[in-house]
């Protein structure tokens, strides 16, 4: 399935082309947060701003949604308006899917405030209603006047590589013409806390995708990245998603011109990366620009449709490369056909998604 | 390509097994009582499971144990109880409370202290249902969670249908599950849609839903590797159907619209019409608007003689667990012959031009259809078929 469109948001504000730009520029520092519980250390953090997520156009009708609903839902329509495809006449041949690991837990937890503070019968509906995983799906259709299917899911380390398998099965089987699928988390500050408990935190901010460490350090991040993929031709290539390799859904892989790591801290040991570092290829990791997360793995595809569609690779933010891999190390035009973005689980399952010009 | 279903398993406050509840549907009980598993000041009556086998009760997740319990019946029944060698499985679950990270001592720990201890954190990352299930029974998916509100049990059942027709799986287990928990019974409490009394789908005098627990899993394979297998299979997932609203967070469409297109999405894929269903498993959750919507939209689609049953009333609402729950009782019906009564409804309702069944009916006929609507919007339809005495 070809790539037709691209909405991003994170830390470094909001478009395909601010995206461009943050990877031009390189590492940028995260947020510094307290934390009561991590000791008077600052606690860093790839936080979006409120401005990043405020829009203007939609803002009566989504008046009431929370930070979780609105990064997804500016996300997508940042990508169905980069393609360039209008859908005015194909409400109901448009798909949406949303991977999250984590979910809106943000506003559950304002739910759970709510039933300690006012007691069970004075809680608010409107909190209620905003704490189900699917209300930013719900506004990404409600903002577009979508009547196609939509599902949102979720899975903690794949849930992104679930969502491509089921956008490229839904275009296959002409469920709809074009599907967008995408990912969300947010980080909270309860999230922050059980990550100061859970991960090793970088606490000079910056994430050591080269490392390869069986205790890797992470900068939780968070944001959104909403692809538009279509079956047939469009306007604004970026590339094509020719499949996602990994649980029992093997496809051949070619050896390509760039591996892109997911490796971020997130998701525990980090010493099975040595196997694509050990190969002759490119490797290349940007999760110090937007955090670790999850769903970071669409963040990673974002960066390699740039790449192919460009034909650019992008200097790697964070460069420490004790293992002498052949890291990308200065941004330059190249020619680049093939790219492979790998994620490794806690229990080193891998999975693949392979990206061709 | 053909997509079979070999297996059903179901446990809800109608039963701990599929046997177990169809005598309750024979029988008319109606389990419900007062709220037992977690202190709470509201007084609404919900149908809770009573017994969980204790061999599923060592996870200290009560949605993973309902699932457990039903996956294993559902295994059974499809002779996959010793395992998958040589098959690519799935597994596709849907809920709606087992995938928040909701955990109120934790929270209440954290905001008085700033501290809080990490065991429920430890669960709730070791407990994603589609992902703990898969390990649990020791399969490599592909598997995922859907999070679809209270379509999210038929939507996981329609993923499978893709994953198989597209080839990526042989066979699939797919449902939904969900617990009672406090938070949807003050959330659905304060939106003022739970009934005091016990609930009444498509009553002129309906007060809206009773909460419910449960898990309704199908296992679905492709026709030819249940014939590998040695199965005869007598039924069929016949098609699927999805459609938005795009109106409102919490309201279904006024026109039902939405749920038109998914129905009449779901016949399309099963290559029939609406004349050929002989009768629908409806979402019915008592609620004014749901009941009155579903109703005008399954006369303008079926006409207003078509046999309608709804299930809600044996047990409940049952959030993500419902369209497994009603996939499952719909094809379980298809295969016996009869549908229950519609538990709860007496009067009809002038609005609502079809009439629920109100005593156990018989049905004949090759195809049923199993609607689920949800909050954001969603919509879903399932076609279920039955073999007997028909050629698909």
């Amino acid at each position: 399935m070809n790539v037709a469109g691209i909405g991003v948001v994170f830390a470094g504000g909001r478009g395909i082309n601010n995206y461009d730009d943050a990877l031009r520029r390189g590492w940028m520092s995260p947020s510094l947060i307290e934390l009561p519980s991590t000791q008077n250390k600052t606690f860093p953090v790839y936080r979006i701003e409120l401005e990043t997520i405020t829009d203007k156009e939609f803002f009566w009708t989504v008046r009431r949604a929370d930070r979780f609903s609105k990064m997804a839902m500016i996300a997508a329509l940042d990508a169905l308006q980069d393609s360039g495809i209008v859908l005015d006449d194909k409400k109901s041949s448009l798909g949406i899917i949303v991977a999250t690991a984590f979910g809106p837990h943000v506003t559950t937890f304002r739910f759970l405030d709510d039933i300690l503070n006012y007691g069970d019968v004075n809680v608010s509906p409107t909190i209620f209603s905003h704490a189900v995983h699917n209300a930013a799906t719900s506004y990404i259709a409600l903002v577009l006047n979508s009547r196609g299917p939509t599902v949102t899911l979720t899975q903690f380390a794949f849930s992104f590589h679930q969502a491509l398998i089921l956008a490229q099965i839904w275009l296959h089987e002409e469920r709809c013409e074009y599907v967008l699928v995408g990912s969300v988390d947010e980080c909270g500050t309860v999230m922050n806390y059980i990550c100061s408990r859970k991960l090793k935190i970088a606490y000079d901010g910056r994430i050591k995708p080269f490392h390869f460490s069986a205790s890797p350090v992470a900068v939780p991040g968070e944001g959104s990245v909403f692809f538009l993929v279509a079956r047939g031709k469009c306007p604004k290539r970026y590339c094509e998603i020719y499949g996602v390799s990994g649980f029992d859904n093997h496809i051949e892989e070619d050896e390509p011109d760039m591996y892109i790591l997911d490796a971020d801290g997130m998701a525990g040991g980090e010493t099975k990366y040595r196997n694509e570092a050990a190969s002759d290829v490119k490797i290349a990791g940007y999760a110090p620009l937007f955090g670790s997360m999850m769903t970071g793995s669409g963040f990673h595809c974002a960066v390699g449709a740039l790449e192919l569609k460009n034909q650019i690779q992008y200097a790697c933010p964070v460069q420490d490369n004790p293992y002498g891999a052949n890291v990308c190390m200065v941004t330059k035009e190249t020619k680049i056909d093939e790219i492979s973005c790998i994620r490794y689980n806690c229990v080193h399952e891998r999975a693949v998604i392979i990206l061709k010009r | 390509m053909n997509v079979v279903i070999t297996g059903i398993g179901v446990i809800s406050a109608a039963g701990k097994n599929l046997a177990e509840t169809l005598d309750t549907f024979q029988c008319g009980r109606r389990n419900a009582g007062p709220v037992s598993l977690f202190p709470t000041f509201l007084s609404y009556p919900v149908f809770e499971v009573k017994t969980i086998p204790q061999r599923w009760q060592k996870y200290e997740m009560r949605t993973l144990s309902l699932t457990l319990c039903a996956v294993e019946e559902a295994l059974n029944d499809a002779g996959l109880q010793n395992g998958f060698t040589g098959f690519r499985v799935g597994v596709c679950l849907g809920t709606s409370v087992a995938c928040q990270l909701n955990d109120i001592d934790f929270y209440r720990a954290y905001r008085d202290k700033g501290v809080a201890p990490m065991d429920s954190v430890d669960r709730f990352l070791k407990g994603n249902l589609a992902e703990t299930v898969a390990r649990t029974i020791g399969v490599r998916g592909p598997y995922f969670t859907v999070v679809n509100a209270c379509s999210s049990g038929a939507d996981a059942v329609g993923v499978a249908l893709s994953w198989l027709r597209s080839g990526i799986c042989d066979i699939v287990l797919a449902g939904g599950a969900d617990e009672l928990n406090r938070i949807p019974l003050c959330g659905f409490g304060t939106l003022g849609v739970i009934s005091d009394s016990l609930c009444a789908p498509f009553d002129r005098d309906r007060a809206g839903l009773n909460l419910g627990e449960g898990a309704g899993i199908l296992i679905l394979e492709k026709e030819a590797i249940a014939h590998q297998r040695g199965k005869k299979p007598q039924l069929y997932l016949a098609g699927y159907g999805s459609a938005g609203d795009a109106y409102h967070l919490t309201a279904p469409r006024p026109d039902g619209t939405g749920l038109e297109t998914a129905l009449r999405k779901a016949l399309a894929e099963a290559n029939i019409t609406s004349r050929d269903v002989c009768f629908v498993n409806a979402h019915a959750t008592a609620t004014r608007d749901n009941d009155r919507i579903e109703g005008m939209v399954f006369a303008r689609v079926f006409g207003k003689d078509i046999k309608v049953v709804a299930t809600k009333g044996f047990t409940g609402h049952t959030l993500g667990a419902a369209g497994g729950l009603e996939a499952a009782f719909t094809a379980a019906a298809l295969r016996e012959g009869w549908i229950p009564a519609s538990a709860g409804f007496v009067h009809p309702d002038d609005e609502i031009p079809i009439i629920p069944v109100r005593s156990q009916t018989p049905v004949r006929g090759r195809f049923a259809v199993s609607t689920s609507l949800a909050f954001g919007g969603n919509n879903a339809a399932l076609v279920i078929a039955c073999l007997e005495n028909h050629d698909l």
